[in-house]
């Protein structure tokens, strides 16, 4: 291999003339690209003990199953992380709490109130407790993703943290109770690189895929699904009855709870979702959403 | 001739306890990097703890070292019996158990058995104290010849630890799936309340020695196993859900480390320190103990 590679998961080049993996996001170079006919992009294995280098400091990804990210930190470079993901540190390593904004927010969402940074020199580790992947989202300077809660693992201090509310969002009704369900949560992370190249790392639930939609192309997925979009991604729910079940959509019957995604931009999923659990009572409101009805 | 693995290996433990054997030469061996054992220098993997002897270390380069990934259909050797490893997410471990042998485990890790195998219950002592701590209460015994499977419910790897005479392992409880009858099996009370409440073991660990003869213990691992050796005074600071094993002449300490959020109060952050020497085995899919929420 020569000259200049470009990384087919992050986009990101390098000039270095012999490559096992990419420097930047980990994903193996001497693999063939696993492109479903549909066109989702499936994460290639990180190999193991791959390196991913920001700044002065890398991060090592280790094992398969439940990966672990291995960050070995000099000189200034640090990273944040939430709460209960870290798995080991050095004693030299020290941590610290992040301030957040919007911490009764934030609280009331189930969003973890507490992100904690750490700096080196030294090594500290972080995992997910569950089977999945190990999700590297480098970020090129003025890009911006937005993560699905509870998905974020570690960033780099390149990396700004910022949350938002979905807007997506449907109440039922039952009797005289009304329930307000937001199936992406109520809240999701912003991460962006207003300054300087970063790296993000994602776990994923399973295996991840992302595909690029074109201006104005859309998707429907399971909320749940959704791993990360590019900022410029819209979303916004669509129900969809099945032929054979209640023609009105304000009535109860089978309905499928779907959000579509309008291009352009990256859309990631992972293929071990959370159930999201629609009681099927009558809808009495909604955000911004579009209904079908299929004809038996 | 060339000699078989199974020749090599009897020879060389007929030399190591001093009963003679074949003399081999250093050129007929090959040493097992994960458990020191010896092997014919044309096995793939290794005769006593199943670990591929023909593809390198995955060593980070904070010095963890992955647990060896063993092969489907992989087969382990310990004395008259074998362990055959089938699977690779959930692998199970399945005994074929010679005459005299036997093993012992946990109440609910058996997968299947043929109806020969007997069955029985190993005494134990301090049976309140376990039951209270919420330690298996039952140890049961499978006794050769037949064979017995077992896996535990749950994505992981197995963790083939031959013990040579004189180590003694504690391992967190849970963790253990089976041992050889050459191995014995107790339990240490962990010390100090802090360890006790926030340290993610309860209040006893397994702990497991082998005598004058070497046996064998397999552990299940959540996730990934990594191990790693800390030299006499250094240490580590781990998530206590994700210790696994050490060696017992490593020490662990509970240390609780305040975050404060302003209004909202905070959190601590329990960590055990891990002070060498000796080893310590971890895994990457944690169980997650509360902290002073």
């Amino acid at each position: 291999m020569s000259g200049t590679y470009t990384c087919r998961w992050c986009r990101m080049s390098t000039d270095a003339p012999t490559l096992v993996s990419c420097p930047t996001c980990g994903a193996p170079v001497d693999v063939r690209d696993r492109v479903s006919d549909s066109g989702w992009y499936e994460l290639p294995a990180i190999p193991d003990m791959a390196r991913l280098q920001f700044g002065r400091s890398y991060c090592q990804i280790e094992g398969t199953y439940v990966p672990v990210a291995d960050f070995n930190l000099t000189g200034d470079d640090g990273v944040y992380f939430t709460h209960h993901l870290l798995l080991w540190k050095d004693a030299g390593v020290t941590i610290n709490p992040m301030a957040l904004r919007g911490g009764w927010s934030r609280m009331f969402a189930g969003l973890p109130l507490l992100m904690t940074q750490a700096h080196g020199p030294g090594h500290i580790a972080f995992s997910r407790d569950a089977p999945g992947e190990v999700v590297p989202v480098p970020l090129q300077r003025g890009m911006s993703v937005d993560v699905r809660e509870h998905i974020f693992m570690v960033a780099t201090n390149q990396v700004q943290y910022d949350w938002f509310n979905t807007g997506v969002w449907f109440q039922t009704r039952d009797g005289d109770d009304t329930e307000t369900h937001y199936p992406l949560g109520m809240y999701m992370d912003r991460f962006s690189a207003p300054g300087a190249h970063g790296l993000l790392i994602l776990h994923a639930h399973g295996n991840a895929f992302v595909r690029q939609l074109a201006p104005g192309e859309t998707l429907l997925i399971k909320p749940t699904a959704l791993l990360f979009k590019d900022s410029t991604v819209q979303m916004h729910l669509h129900f969809e009855h099945p032929a054979g079940t209640w023609r009105s959509w304000r009535s109860w019957g089978e309905r499928f709870v779907w959000l579509r995604l309008t291009g352009p931009g990256r859309v990631s999923v992972h293929s071990a979702y959370d159930k999201f659990e629609d009681p099927g009572n009558a809808l009495s409101g909604s955000s911004p959403a579009t209904r079908w009805q299929w004809q038996g | 001739m060339p000699l078989t693995p199974a020749e090599v290996w009897r020879a060389i433990q007929q030399q190591r306890t001093g009963q003679g054997g074949r003399r081999l030469d250093t050129g007929t061996r090959v040493e097992c990097q994960w458990c020191r054992s010896q092997n014919a220098p044309d096995a793939r993997s290794c005769f006593t703890c199943g670990a591929p002897l023909d593809i390198r270390n995955l060593v980070s380069d904070s010095g963890w070292r992955e647990a060896p990934r063993l092969r489907d259909m992989t087969e382990i050797h310990f004395g008259r019996s074998t362990c055959q490893v089938e699977g690779e997410i959930v692998p199970v471990a399945e005994i074929a158990l010679g005459a005299g042998d036997w093993v012992y485990f946990e109440h609910h890790v058996m997968l299947w058995k043929d109806e020969s195998a007997a069955m029985s219950v190993m005494p134990l002592s301090g049976g309140m104290k376990r039951a209270f701590a919420g330690m298996p209460f039952i140890i049961t015994i499978a006794q050769g010849p037949g064979r017995i499977a077992f896996s535990r419910d749950a994505t992981g790897e197995l963790v083939v630890l031959p013990l040579h005479p004189g180590v003694e392992l504690d391992v967190r409880e849970h963790a253990f799936l089976l041992a050889s009858h050459s191995v014995g099996y107790s339990y240490v009370r962990i010390k100090g309340l802090k360890n006790i409440l926030f340290g993610g073991q309860g209040m006893f660990m397994d702990r497991f020695v082998a005598g004058s003869e070497q046996g064998l213990l397999i552990l299940h691992g959540y996730g990934n196993v990594f191990e790693r050796m800390l030299q006499p005074g250094e240490s580590i600071l781990l998530e206590p859900g994700a210790f696994l094993y050490k060696d017992a002449s490593v020490t662990m300490q509970v240390e609780t480390q305040r975050l404060t959020s302003g209004l909202f109060g905070g959190s601590g952050m329990n960590l055990a320190r891990m002070t060498g020497p000796g080893r310590i085995g971890i895994q990457s899919m944690y169980v997650h103990h509360h902290t002073e929420d």
